[in-house]
């Protein structure tokens, strides 16, 4: 063909190139742009048989592109490379030309070209033209590798906004109250996502022990063995409350395989870890403070309970003083004192304590109570009424709750005294002279056991100068910073000296020596006493 | 709350209306992409995806959504997603997907949109 020739049919060709290019350059994705780039080649030579192959790295194997189907192994030898040079060897016995042309990237391009339509070899005008289109693909291909990366690029970016914002997102989910019992699943879900994690998981054990007492996975028909024996695997853990919370992250999924998740997913495994330990302190605080305020509400019902039953004013007797008092704890107890005036002179001194605190132990005394002017009208014998009350009792309690029961009847003329002691303290008794007798108990508490047993009555005299003083264990119990108890010896004493005050100075007076005692530690039991005294 | 990926494809037109379940991340991804490339399917324009039982999703699975729109788009057709779970709607939001897809409120008002 002559040069002037080529010239003009080459510009005249201009155009169609700079169209095949903009072509090229739409190209979404390689496949297409290798599609687009084998229909220009058929366009421009008149060949059919053309394969487009691709070769990721010089030792990598051919991959057939454009048609799919597998070129013929015998022809792949003849795909020569030459030091990143373009190679194109024409005439060749079964191709017209067969081309390695190195590509930006470090891959390579093979073209084999079959025969010409018209059976013809390429001629100087068909090698410049396919030179020209060469380098028109290359433009193109590196057009598409600047595309690729861009997107590449904006992904990545807007895949660090996302996790910014999921693991902002994270944190409020997990806080939730409302969400508390999928907090782990949450969790798990979250972290997954946010580190491209193929599984993850949660082992909650108590602190020490190689058990777990429960497992969360994600996805969560996940074999646990696969994460916990997978290669790629990040961990985090903490302990709360004796228990361990082990988190661990299985295979970061790419789109070639998993690999090893780097320092970013473990400072995102680190913050989600946090977030739960946060929330899971934070439910147990509200807990604690909710039960806490439960366990005040209670105490102030019972301590209403106790202060209603128990006499708010103690009758005046002709020719005898009395006085009381009941000094609740701060954690109420079950302490009771009365005196009923059973009619014609005779009157009932009671003091009673329930086993235990709070609204039980009230809601018992409020029973004992009621039983106890329920009887009132019966003038049962005491030793009768005390195994009624014991059977009432019985039947309304569990086995740990029982209530330790003196009652002493007093026939204010005569001075007969006939008393009971269920299971209480000794009662003192001091006689005019100074002696001091102890009323010990002649039956178990009330409630504690239903066998039929009967509770023995006492019967004493009561004569002028006489005194008689009920208390509960909450007045010998009471302890000091050094938890030295006040002691029964100490109030024997006390009593045995002091009694001999008007009754209500003596309360006071007792009172004031177990505070003395006890200093400024808190009460930890009801203070209640009763002093009886003929004058 | 989440299970084994699954898939379930319907044809209408040259729409394909796509269910998924479970987590969206590259095995996910790759059943999804394997969809659009069976030959069954090379007609396909459209794709309307279901995520109503998909509550998570990782960026592997977003990069295989993108290459579907991608895809289709190329060939001027349209995405339309149903039932986006809220944080997932959030992340579409942030990667860009729906600078070239939508939502629709049901399938049926998906399938107007395509036809």
């Amino acid at each position: 063909m002559e040069q002037g020739h080529l010239v003009e049919k080459l510009s005249l060709q201009a155009q169609s190139f700079q169209e095949g290019f903009k072509i090229l350059t739409k190209s979404d994705t390689f496949e297409q742009l290798m599609k687009n780039f084998w229909h220009l080649l058929r366009a421009n030579f008149i060949i059919t048989n053309i394969h487009l192959l691709h070769q990721e790295s010089v030792n990598s194997p051919w991959k057939s592109m454009v048609p799919k189907s597998k070129t013929d192994d015998a022809d792949l030898p003849l795909l020569v490379h030459q030091d990143q040079q373009s190679v194109i060897n024409y005439d060749n016995n079964k191709y017209n030309a067969v081309i390695v042309f190195p590509l930006t990237d470090s891959s390579y391009l093979g073209i084999l070209f079959g025969d010409k339509l018209d059976n013809t070899k390429f001629t100087d005008y068909d090698k410049i033209t396919l030179q020209i289109l060469m380098q028109v693909f290359s433009s193109a291909y590196g057009s598409f590798l600047n595309q690729k990366k861009e997107k590449k690029l904006i992904f990545e970016l807007n895949e660090k906004i996302m996790q910014l914002n999921n693991l902002i997102d994270a944190g409020i989910e997990i806080s939730r109250f409302d969400k508390f019992d999928f907090l782990f699943e949450i969790a798990l879900e979250k972290v997954a996502s946010l580190t491209n994690a193929s599984s993850a998981l949660i082992n909650i054990n108590d602190m020490g022990s190689s058990i777990e007492e429960k497992q969360i996975i994600f996805p969560d028909r996940t074999p646990a063995d696969k994460i916990l024996n997978s290669s790629f695997r990040i961990e985090s853990s903490f302990n709360f409350n004796k228990k361990t919370y082990h988190f661990i992250l299985s295979e970061k999924e790419t789109r070639k395989g998993a690999t090893h998740f780097n320092e970013l997913d473990k400072l995102l495994l680190q913050a989600i870890t946090r977030q739960v330990q946060t929330a899971i302190e934070n439910d147990y605080l509200l807990k604690q403070s909710l039960e806490k305020e439960r366990i005040e509400k209670e105490l102030l019902l019972a301590a209403t309970i106790q202060q209603n039953i128990i006499p708010k004013e103690l009758p005046k007797i002709e020719g005898y003083e009395l006085a009381g008092i009941n000094i609740p704890s701060r954690e109420v107890g079950g302490d009771y004192y009365d005196c009923m005036d059973l009619g014609k002179g005779i009157y009932a001194f009671i003091i009673a304590d329930v086993t235990g605190k709070g609204i039980s132990a009230a809601l018992l005394v409020n029973t004992l109570n009621a039983a106890l002017y329920s009887y009132k009208e019966f003038n049962l014998p005491l030793s009768e009424l005390t195994e009624k009350l014991n059977k009432l009792i019985f039947n309304a309690t569990p086995a740990d709750k029982f209530i330790t029961f003196f009652i002493a009847v007093l026939d204010t003329k005569t001075g007969r005294l006939d008393v009971v002691n269920a299971g209480h303290n000794p009662v003192l008794l001091i006689r005019k002279e100074g002696d001091l007798e102890k009323i010990e108990a002649s039956g178990l508490g009330l409630g504690m056991l239903d066998l039929g047993l009967p509770y023995q009555e006492q019967n004493l005299t009561f004569d002028a100068g006489d005194r008689l003083f009920l208390y509960t264990d909450g007045i010998p119990e009471a302890m000091n910073k050094n938890e030295e108890e006040y002691s029964d010896e100490r109030m024997f004493e006390f009593f045995k000296k002091n009694s001999g005050q008007q009754a209500a100075e003596f309360i006071k007076a007792m009172v004031h020596d177990i505070k003395g005692h006890v200093g400024g530690e808190p009460q930890s039991d009801d203070i209640t006493c009763l002093i009886l005294k003929r004058v | 709350m989440s299970e084994e990926f699954t898939l379930q494809t319907e044809k209408v037109g040259d729409s394909l209306v796509i269910k998924t379940g479970g987590y969206i991340n590259n095995v996910a991804g790759e059943k999804i992409s394997q969809v659009f490339s069976d030959n069954s399917n090379t007609d396909v324009k459209n794709a309307v995806f279901d995520l109503e039982n998909s509550k998570v999703i990782n960026s592997i699975g977003i990069s295989y959504l993108l290459e579907v729109i991608e895809l289709l788009s190329g060939k001027n057709g349209k995405i339309i997603f149903l039932n986006l779970d809220p944080s997932i709607e959030k992340t579409f939001k942030i990667m860009g997907l729906f600078q070239f897809s939508q939502t629709a409120d049901s399938l049926d008002s998906a399938l107007k949109v395509l036809t």
